[in-house]
């Protein structure tokens, strides 16, 4: 959205509106100069307000022309038409016994519409040159109306006061537009550049949030590892995502979806990233590596965190997580269920409760989900379960770390299952399942 | 459309037009004054005459006090009392010259009504401003209807008012439809602007997606990619290496968190530090920048960025903070030799207002402090 009218239009729109106040005000006369001829003609039972009438709604229709084609050519022609029309009005009005002279309300209704002729071209002075045709044309036609017919030419007030309150109108429209505050201003600029600084924001976050979810595990994995040989399950970590970085342009990866609360949703959801080192980005590397290099289990996660103390509130992440999102969680059944669960089994599954949490608050579009904890024949299971969007796994690409790693990985690594049912249009359902114990 | 006034749609043209108000007021002053002058002949009670024109003088004081852009908006309350006076003084003229009014074309009420109502156009919707022309002739109709028995005029009573309105009808037409058209002008240019602003955030993508390469982001990305490819393909890793891991890792978080942390404003500020030499500190610990509307942002980047200028200022800091229901944004800058002008501040306080926020200004040799308030609906 753009504010105002920029510098170098605000002259023309001005002036056509300016000039459609005009009309506006000639078509009132106009009308006011037909009521009047049709009150007299019917309850004064004079004819001749027929005629008047009739002189009136010509010269309406001439001047509708020049409203809706401001042409030279029309303007002219309506200018002689007014004063045709003036001219016949002045006669009909100027009879002998009426008005003392042409300076009369029922006079100055013409030639004030005369003078709000508009016409062709845009500008101040265009304007009053048209203006001043007008009104000298109107003046001129009741001088020589009231000449036809006898009696005495007054220049009329009320034309003369619209005369001036048009150039005061104009006048000051042509003034008020040299010392530009628009300009000065710079509301169109402003805005052009708060539109570039909010992608160039946007893309930069993208860009470096793109950076760290590939490469941030492999380098805490690198510096944890120590001096020593490559390990090549790292390597081969190393090696997969290289392709996906370098072989494409990461600074406008899923440029479609950028839009302002998409941005809200990077900076809450990595924001869960950063308050628990221990979490998505880190360990969801190492649960890849674990699948591909295969038979890792008994290695374990070299992120050097703040461990989780024993019995500490379950499912802790994952409620952060889904408070840091404005996600709302239903849960039933007990989290303390997890108790169950050696420490590090618990986190896994926490981490990987959080992350469907926040993959709810990203792409399901609704702000509540389902959290259901059960514990049975040797295995905990939490289903997470929302009602939005819903979404093909076929489609999600590789590249997207939150199901395949942060997700199906973590439970694969304590030898769980993930199970998805997801149905566009209805919502996704995950069914997370490790067994009891564990690390 | 119907709702909108050009002071909404287009605040600086709202500040722009705010002397012709003044110029109007004084006109109609001036008008009163010189009719009651010319038809004082028919003036049987003086006292209602002047009171007759200080209402018309009220109610010009009042149009143009409130078209003043520092107290922007004008509110449609405030069209009704300039009408109001208006058609009192109206009245008040009938009562003057009651029993004696032998010409109506001499009476000023309908075109001082006209006058006022053309003067603040550019305040109010055009629906406004034709129901205001409308009622004050209705007004009218009926003191002309009170007054046709004595007029020299032997012409229907339906005529007469007719004709006697038609000053209100035909300004307060005129007021309409200038409003009707600055507004259709204004939407139209906006709509058109909107679609070339769409259009440009497309090339700007591309534009940006090949110039982030020049950001912090990219720069880091040029280390950390090569350093990657180099340890997959070592033999062994140095500890020099682990060290360097550890140290890319730290940066790319910090990176993460600056950017999360970080808003347009902050990159604003950025550009502005950098391009032009001011000091420029944005203080938003919430990130409330980002929760501004597009419009409240141009506001608020046209007001910073003009007075981020070398002569302007020395020092510009803008704190954002927010409560329970919206924030405040305090804009403070330390004048430099040409101090900022209030008469220029407060039009940058007037398009704060038009895009719905809050703004007050206080400006003293030390120190120009502009404060915004804004609500989340």
């Amino acid at each position: 959205m753009s504010l105002g009218l920029p510098g170098h239009l605000a002259r023309d729109s001005l002036s056509r509106a300016l000039a459609f106040a005009g009309h506006c005000a000639a078509f009132a006369c106009l009308a006011i100069m037909i009521v009047v001829s049709i009150i007299v003609a019917t309850v004064g039972d004079q004819p001749a307000g027929w005629t008047g009438a009739a002189l009136a709604t010509v010269m309406a229709l001439a001047f509708g022309a020049v409203a809706l084609f401001p042409s030279v050519t029309l303007t002219v022609l309506a200018l002689v038409v007014g004063t045709g029309v003036t001219i016949a009005f002045t006669m009909l009005v100027m009879e002998p016994g009426g008005f003392e002279s042409t300076n009369n309300a029922l006079l100055a209704l013409p030639r004030i519409a005369l003078l709000l002729v508009g016409g062709a071209g845009s500008g101040s002075l265009i304007a009053i040159v048209w203006a001043s045709l007008g009104y000298a044309l109107g003046e001129a036609a009741a001088f020589l109306g009231v000449a036809l017919v006898g009696g005495a030419y007054a220049p009329s007030t009320a034309a003369a006061a619209a005369f001036g309150i048009l150039l005061v109108v104009r006048i000051f429209d042509g003034v008020s537009r040299r010392s530009d505050p628009r300009q000065e201003t710079g509301l169109h600029r402003a805005s052009q550049q708060t539109r570039e600084l909010a992608i160039r924001h946007d893309y930069e976050l993208r860009a470096t949030a793109r950076l760290h979810d590939t490469a941030l595990s492999h380098l805490i994995a690198i510096a944890a590892a120590g001096s020593g040989t490559v390990d090549d399950r790292l390597r081969a970590g190393i090696r997969q995502d290289l392709g996906l970085i370098v072989g494409r342009d990461w600074a406008i990866d899923h440029a479609g979806q950028a839009t302002a609360s998409d941005r809200g949703g990077l900076r809450r959801a990595a924001a869960v990233d950063e308050s628990a080192p221990n979490g998505a980005a880190g360990k969801g590397r190492f649960g890849r590596r674990g699948v591909v290099g295969g038979a890792t289990r008994s290695r374990t996660v070299p992120v050097p965190a703040e461990p989780r103390p024993d019995g500490a509130t379950m499912l802790a992440q994952a409620f952060a997580a889904a408070a840091n999102a404005g996600l709302d969680v239903r849960v039933t059944g007990d989290p303390d269920i997890l108790h169950v669960l050696g420490p590090g089994r618990a986190e896994a599954l926490d981490a990987a409760v959080a992350q469907c949490l926040i993959n709810v608050a990203r792409h399901a579009g609704v702000d509540e989900a389902e959290l259901a904890l059960g514990l049975g024949g040797g295995e905990v299971t939490i289903a997470v379960m929302d009602s939005g969007v819903g979404f093909d796994e076929r489609e999600v690409p590789d590249d997207r770390i939150g199901l395949r790693t942060s997700i199906r990985a973590r439970i694969d690594q304590q030898d769980g299952t993930v199970r998805l049912w997801s149905t566009k249009g209805i919502g996704t359902t995950i069914v997370l399942t490790v067994p009891e114990g564990g690390a | 459309m119907m709702r909108l006034t050009q002071q909404e749609a287009d605040p600086i043209g709202g500040i722009t037009a705010a002397p012709i108000v003044v110029i109007g007021a004084a006109l109609a002053v001036g008008s009163a004054v010189a009719l009651t002058w010319v038809h004082r002949g028919e003036v049987v009670s003086p006292l209602a005459a002047i009171i007759a024109i200080l209402l018309v003088a009220a109610a010009g004081v009042v149009a143009a006090i409130s078209a003043a852009p520092s107290r922007a908006p004008f509110t449609a309350e405030r069209l009704w009392i300039v009408v109001t006076l208006a058609v009192g003084a109206a009245i008040a003229e009938y009562t003057s010259t009651v029993g004696a009014n032998r010409y109506l074309y001499d009476d000023f009420g309908p075109v001082v009504i006209g006058m006022l109502i053309l003067s603040v156009a550019p305040y109010c919707t055009w629906v406004s401003l034709a129901l205001a022309g409308v009622l004050a002739s209705i007004v009218l109709s009926i003191l002309v209807v009170g007054a046709s028995s004595y007029v020299a005029a032997d012409a229907p009573v339906g005529a007469l008012v007719a004709v006697n309105a038609a000053p209100v009808v035909a300004l307060s037409a005129a007021a309409a439809g200038y409003a009707h058209a600055i507004i259709a002008e204004t939407l139209g240019w906006q709509r058109e602007a909107n679609r070339a602003a769409l259009q440009r955030d497309t090339e700007l993508r591309a534009g940006i997606a090949r110039s982030v390469q020049q950001s912090r982001v990219s720069v880091l990305g040029r280390e950390v990619l090569p350093f990657l490819a180099g340890v997959m393909t070592a033999e062994r890793i140095s500890v020099a290496e682990a060290d360097r891991a550890r140290e890319l890792a730290e940066e790319l978080r910090r990176a993460l968190r600056a950017g999360l942390e970080s808003t347009w404003l902050d990159d604003l500020a950025t550009s502005l530090r950098l391009a032009r030499g001011i000091e420029t500190f944005v203080d938003d610990p919430s990130g409330a920048a980002d929760l501004l509307a597009d419009d409240q942002r141009s506001a608020l980047t046209a007001l910073i960025t003009w007075l981020a200028e070398p002569s302007r200022s020395e020092r510009v800091g803008v704190s954002l903070r927010t409560d329970l229901d919206g924030g405040r944004i305090v804009i403070s800058a330390v004048p430099a030799e040409r101090p900022p002008a209030k008469r220029d501040l407060d039009r940058f306080i007037a398009v704060a207002r038009a895009v719905s926020l809050g703004a007050e200004s206080v400006s003293t040799r030390e120190n120009v402090r502009v404060e915004l308030r804004y609500v989340i609906d």
